[in-house]
């Protein structure tokens, strides 16, 4: 176990010096992903500008939200883009081939292999803006709750993952690339929001088919005190588990039909 | 001798492909989109042979033949259609990670290694995920050193070598591990002379110090020559042949060709005087003959000396054959026996029977 802990991060390290290597780029890249979070921030304020609440939710309920989101999102998106570029990189260009020659399980190489260390920028922020708002609402921070700010943040990173890994193995079975990426990315943007202003319908999808809903919303409640939402707030490691294991068994799956289809 | 375990038992290995058929234009590609035309494409055809351990193979054959679909099968990449491969008691895409930790792989056109990092660095990521201890590692690097002359490569970016450099690094990346059988995918492709001598040197090398088995293909027919004494011919995914190199060159040995530039134009007659009736001659340009012979019969050096003695030669030369040349002749004239049934393949120098 501890071998297998140690060349997990020792991989993961690499990757990060790998990306080091080239400075300019990488502080280009942490300039512009600032930036888009900024962006992302000034959008729910400039709102707050215009409506006086939004459904029932209050300016600081939604900051509180939008800022906890940006938690698990940016614990994803230090691994998420191999996932993203996979098609193109891993099977037209055909680097997939090289994973499976490596006595390592392929989805953790792939993860690992590339990272984006300018990604924790949005976990740093997301906290900062989450906390304030808190501190408006007059929240107090147990250690339960801090306990459960934890719990919400690897939960939401391993339900991204999932979706956006079973996304991915789709490409094995087209071996082409596959334009739903960026439709169901954008669906992480209603996910910072409260789910009830989206209506019954696109609510279901996103708590049930794409559970981004799971990834903030719901946990999210536990801080806000909103108890409507009770029994779904806590079931999140289990959605976050139950998804985990349904990616794994895709990609799985995925990995079998390229070794007896790909050339 | 007792008979040792084979490194490797292939039986009745096929691999079929779906091609998919693009229609040509515009009109064409929107009826892909729509109903794609697949192909079935055989691209391993019921192969089997036997490698013992510490062998080296040479697995030649024109494009398509298959080399590189066998070699995915039996790194464990490919799922084969049907058929059986036994690596040390494994079934490679069965048990891949058990079977990818004792198995080393390069693929000329494609780096193993970690573009972005020092040669070094990749090396200790490599030596953790194959789980070598430290010591054990450094001790490998430095006698992997000793041969292949890597030392002053290892704080090097691997973007940054050269090709020939960057071979040398991959070949010992592949050896980290100290595998016992390795696949080796045109392992000289696009080296200069000197590079291809200094890999092929080192695979001599590795093969006599650490027992390594090894399957190589390749298009270098010198490749073949200095590594292995055993072959087999793939052609449109079939085993056309499996046995040593040298019955194929004796094979060849009778069409040996001989290509001379004059200075002037001469009379054929005048050239047909030399080497007599056991040499054909042709003029196939204005200066340019070419004498085809038996060269068990007649000596190359004895015609080139005969001409340099009678005409003012500007050039002259005598072309290796192509594996292409030569796979074309043992299909068109049987030139070599064929292979024989399945698992009784001749065995190699020294083998067992």
């Amino acid at each position: 176990m501890r071998r297998v802990l140690s060349l997990y991060t020792g991989f993961f390290v690499q990757s990060l010096k790998a990306r080091l290597a080239y400075r300019a780029d990488f502080l280009s890249e942490l300039f512009a992903s600032l930036l888009a979070t900024a962006a992302g921030i000034l959008f729910v304020v400039l709102l707050f500008h215009r409506i006086p609440d939004l459904g029932g939710w209050r300016r600081e309920e939604v900051l509180f939200l939008y800022g906890l989101s940006l938690v698990p999102y940016g614990i994803f998106n230090i691994f998420s883009i191999n996932l993203y570029e996979f098609a193109d990189r891993y099977i037209i260009e055909g680097r997939f081939d090289r994973l499976l020659l490596r006595p390592m399980p392929t989805l953790a190489q792939l993860l690992m292999e590339r990272s984006r260390l300018t990604a924790l920028q949005e976990v740093a922020v997301g906290l900062g803006v989450a906390l304030w708002a808190g501190a408006r609402l007059g929240l107090a921070w147990s250690a339960v709750d801090l306990l459960w700010l934890g719990v919400v943040a690897v939960s939401g990173a391993v339900i991204l993952l999932a979706v956006f890994s079973i996304l991915a193995s789709l490409s094995f079975f087209f071996e082409d690339r596959i334009g739903v990426n960026a439709p169901v990315w954008n669906l992480i943007q209603f996910g910072r929001f409260p789910l009830p202003i989206f209506g019954p319908w696109l609510g279901a999808v996103l708590s049930w088919v794409i559970p981004f809903g799971f990834v903030t919303f719901y946990p999210a409640t536990h801080f806000l005190g909103r108890s409507a939402f009770r029994t779904l707030c806590y079931a999140t490691p289990l959605v976050a588990a139950a998804f985990a294991l349904l990616g794994l068994a895709v990609w799985t799956l995925g990995v079998r039909g390229y070794r007896s289809t790909g050339s | 001798m007792s008979t040792p375990e084979p490194a490797l038992q292939v039986v009745a290995l096929t691999r079929t492909f779906r091609v998919f058929e693009r229609r040509r234009g515009l009109v064409g590609g929107l009826r892909d989109l729509l109903h794609r035309d697949y192909r079935e494409l055989r691209a391993v055809d019921a192969i089997s042979f036997r490698v013992a351990a510490g062998e080296m193979v040479g697995l030649i054959g024109p494009n398509g033949a298959g080399k590189s679909t066998t070699i995915k099968m039996l790194t464990g990449i490919l799922v084969p259609t049907s058929g059986e491969i036994l690596a040390g008691g494994r079934v490679p895409h069965r048990d891949r990670i058990a079977h990818v930790k004792r198995i080393g792989a390069v693929f000329g056109q494609r780096t193993q290694l970690w573009w972005d990092l020092a040669v070094i660095e990749s090396f200790t990521l490599l030596g953790k995920i194959y789980g070598v201890p430290a010591a054990a590692l450094a001790d490998r690097i430095d006698r992997l050193d000793a041969i292949l002359d890597i030392g002053a490569l290892l704080r090097t970016p691997v973007r940054k070598l050269s090709l020939g450099q960057r071979m040398r690094c991959d070949l010992a990346a592949s050896l980290l591990h100290a595998p016992g059988l390795l696949f080796l995918d045109e392992p000289t492709i696009g080296l200069d002379i000197v590079a291809k001598d200094g890999v092929r040197a080192f695979l001599r090398d590795i093969n006599r110090q650490f027992a390594t088995t090894a399957i190589i293909t390749t298009h270098d027919l010198r490749d073949i020559e200095e590594l292995c004494p055993r072959i087999l011919i793939l052609d449109r995914g079939r085993l056309l042949y499996d046995g040593p190199l040298d019955r194929i060159k004796a094979a060849h040995a009778g069409r040996t060709r001989l290509m001379v530039d004059l200075l002037a134009a001469a009379p054929l007659a005048a050239l047909q005087a030399i080497g007599g009736a056991a040499v054909t001659w042709e003029q196939v340009g204005p200066v340019r003959y070419r004498a085809t012979f038996d060269r068990r019969v007649t000596r190359p050096a004895e015609l080139a000396r005969a001409l340099l003695n009678r005409f003012a030669v500007s050039d002259l030369q005598i072309p290796e054959p192509s594996i292409e040349s030569v796979i074309r002749r043992i299909y068109a004239e049987g030139a070599v026996p064929p292979p024989e049934p399945a698992g009784a393949a001749p065995p190699p120098e020294g083998g067992r029977r």
